[in-house]
């Protein structure tokens, strides 16, 4: 009896274990009312005004179609890349998930982990220039339709704080820009707000624009082929020009203990002159500064003796959503249903009144703050191509770390480009 | 002899559940990246066995040995710093003193307090601008004092380490406080009656009879600092420079930033082992087998 009595006790503890395992299997595929349910992972968190227009488009969809379900799954930015690589990994990818484009892709694509969406790209025809849809491509297949253009390098710039020095117009040459930064650290203000704990800044937002004016934008990947060196003269002296800025306490003298929102609020609250960041700080400075007319935005100058071309900016297309391959053909078509009404017009035209670079061409009109007019207007010289994405993830650890120690004076940038180089011939 | 036998079965099926779970959950992975560490991966494409080449990679890295380092001197400051700090603090408590409650609370809040709380509260005391210790050396006049603590590479580690003792006092001191209290009244009392001084009785009575307790204290303090990841993760992610870069946190990195699943998985069998005999020394060294 006693012994029936332990039996039964393991036999329920073990079937409680199963039944761990079980219930996923119901859960996925279709739902009880026999529509396709597809999981969205996005990293919408934020209180945002993109993220609830993405929302609410998705909450549309839902509403007119009865047959297809798109669940939305959210993860904190921070954290959402590790986890999809580790889902990954593990074979375990959402139906759907936000991706960012280039060498962030490409694992993905290579591992055969999403599906190319070449059967529905013409419907993208003639709305998206093929030169942005390319961001999204791994081997000339398409994975996903950009839904924004984020620019990486802008200047942010205080108004009021240049004219103190005697500035009106924010300076077009980078010689021209050191006296500024001389001006300013001789009056006690501190010129550049800069937050690089998180290490990518000075390489994403920095490097990518100052190294294309320096390289030419054909660089990066000549030199990931073999056919250019990063010990290039060019791509050294724009690795000097971090060198040099910090040198003339061009930065706070905190920058690597911040991080990039937390700069950004240094330079909201007026503690410093200008701040460099991308398109994404656009809307978060105008919804905090006090005064938004007193803020400029202007392109990063230009460099002299530079080979590339100086009107170029570091941008790349975002904003897009994979499709797992793992889909039944059944779940793919909703996929592509989803995804072609999902970028459409009314995504777009949202976007722009969220202060958001779109790659397709919609009408602007006069409500749109003159900020935003001005970031968007940069993009028609052209985009330089962004370095983390377009660098392997191991270059990319190396130049961040590289960055942050040239700051602290651990490193020259003849050494972080001699160890670039070392890299890119291991491989 | 029916009676044992029943009960032999009886035992493995009870154990079998916990068992099955602890297989499954911690000994199979283990296992596994056993595997996955003589396997060059990407965590999609298809794995190729390289061999020990991971670990021959691994043992030519300056930045895993700069890990390796700064490991060390977390295990140091831990075992150095927490426990002495927590036996001090716990035989002040032990006494009849006002407010022993109070203080004990006091010392016992960081360990409740989550870590990334006690990071960012850190950073902010930290801040070389603004933060609370440059500050009160400012206003002072110790201008000179004043230094960026995890801005400048000379000073990252310490003021790191610092935080990590910060954090563990308090349990410490609750595990001491709990043995003291285990330690029979009349044995002290003895003591007194022969003469002993307050210094003696310490010494010669109380710490000898808490100390496996410490013994326990310390290897957990070890085992502990091997694997610490968040309190830095989040203070500093390691930098500036790596100046701050622990084992577990150059694991993280090397896997998932760089997606290099192999690799990772042979540093964490590095880690596992290196664990494993550090204990093991410890355990000998202290002379008795304590866990």
């Amino acid at each position: 009896m006693k012994k029936l009595g332990f039996i039964l006790m393991a036999a329920v503890m073990l079937l409680a274990l199963a039944a761990c395992g079980g219930k996923d299997e119901e859960s996925k595929g279709s739902s009880k009312d026999g529509a396709i349910e597809l999981n969205l992972w996005t990293d919408w968190t934020e209180d945002r005004p993109e993220n609830t227009l993405s929302k609410d488009i998705i909450a549309k969809f839902n509403e007119e179609h009865e047959d297809i379900q798109v669940k939305i799954e959210e993860i904190p930015h921070d954290q959402y890349e590790t986890k999809l690589r580790t889902q990954a990994a593990g074979n375990q990818l959402p139906d759907l998930m936000r991706v960012w484009p280039g060498a962030r892709t490409a694992p993905l694509a290579e591992g055969g982990a999403i599906l190319p969406l070449n059967p529905i790209i013409d419907n993208w025809e003639g709305v998206i220039p093929d030169s942005i849809l390319q961001d999204y491509a791994v081997d000339g297949n398409y994975y996903a339709i950009p839904g924004n253009v984020s620019i990486t390098s802008l200047i942010y710039y205080n108004k009021e704080m240049l004219k103190e020095v005697g500035y009106d117009e924010f300076p077009a040459t980078y010689a021209e820009f050191k006296e500024l930064v001389k001006a300013l650290d001789e009056k006690g203000i501190t010129p550049i707000a800069l937050g690089n704990k998180a290490i990518w800044p000075l390489q994403s937002v920095y490097i990518s624009t100052i190294g294309d004016r320096f390289t030419g934008s054909d660089f990066l990947n000549k030199a990931l082929n073999g056919e250019a060196s990063f010990e290039d003269p060019q791509f050294v002296s724009a690795l000097s020009v971090i060198d040099e800025l910090t040198k003339m306490n061009a930065f706070n003298e905190d920058m690597n203990t911040l991080d990039e929102a937390q700069s950004r609020n240094e330079f909201i609250k007026g503690t410093s002159a200008m701040h460099f960041a991308g398109s994404w700080a656009i809307g978060p400075i105008l919804d905090s500064v006090e005064n938004a007319d007193n803020i400029g935005v202007a392109p990063f100058p230009s460099f002299e003796g530079g080979n590339g071309d100086q009107a170029k900016i570091a941008g790349v297309a975002g904003g897009g959503i994979a499709v797992s391959s793992q889909l039944s053909e059944e779940e793919q078509e909703a996929a592509f249903t989803f995804l072609k009404y999902y970028y459409d017009e009314e995504l777009y035209q949202g976007l722009i009144k969220a202060n958001i670079i779109v790659p397709a061409d919609v009408e602007m009109d006069d409500s749109i703050p003159q900020i935003f007019q001005d970031a968007n207007s940069y993009v028609k010289g052209g985009l330089a191509p962004v370095y983390d994405a377009t660098l392997t993830p191991e270059l990319t650890d190396i130049i961040n770390n590289g960055l942050q120690s040239i700051t602290l004076g651990d490193k020259t940038p003849e050494q972080l480009a001699k160890e670039m180089q070392k890299e890119a011939e291991s491989k | 002899m029916k009676l044992t036998k029943t009960s032999k079965v009886a035992i493995v099926l009870g154990i079998l559940p916990a068992f099955i779970l602890y297989v499954v959950f911690a000994i199979y992975p283990i296992l596994q990246s056993f595997y996955y560490s003589v396997m060059e991966w990407n965590g999609f494409n298809e794995m190729t066995f390289i061999g020990l080449d991971n670990f021959k990679k691994l043992f030519s890295d300056p930045l895993f040995w700069n890990s390796v380092k700064n490991n060390i001197y977390v295990v140091l400051a831990s075992v150095l710093g927490q426990v002495p700090i927590a036996l001090f603090i716990a035989l002040l408590l032990n006494r009849k003193i006002r407010g022993a409650k109070l203080f004990r609370t006091i010392g016992f809040l960081p360990v409740v307090l989550s870590t990334v709380v006690i990071s960012l509260t850190w950073s902010l005391i930290y801040n070389s601008r603004n933060g609370l210790i440059n500050e009160v050396l400012r206003t002072v006049g110790l201008d000179s004092l004043a230094q960026n603590w995890l801005g400048d590479t000379k000073w990252t580690m310490i003021a790191v380490l610092v935080v990590v003792i910060w954090q563990f006092v308090g349990l410490y001191m609750i595990i001491f406080l709990a043995a003291l209290q285990n330690v029979p009244g009349e044995v002290l009392e003895a003591a007194k009656m022969d003469g002993a001084s307050e210094w003696a009785t310490t010494w010669k009575i109380t710490v000898p009879m808490i100390w496996d307790t410490i013994l326990v204290a310390v290897i957990l303090c070890i085992s502990g600092s091997l694997k610490t990841f968040d309190l830095i993760y989040v203070m500093t992610n390691g930098g500036p420079a790596h100046s701050t870069d622990v084992m577990a946190l150059y694991m993280f990195n090397e896997t998932f930033s760089k997606l290099q699943y192999g690799y990772g998985s042979a540093v964490s069998v590095f880690i596992f082992f290196f664990s494993l005999i550090l204990i093991a020394v410890v355990n000998k060294v202290l002379g008795k087998k304590m866990i």
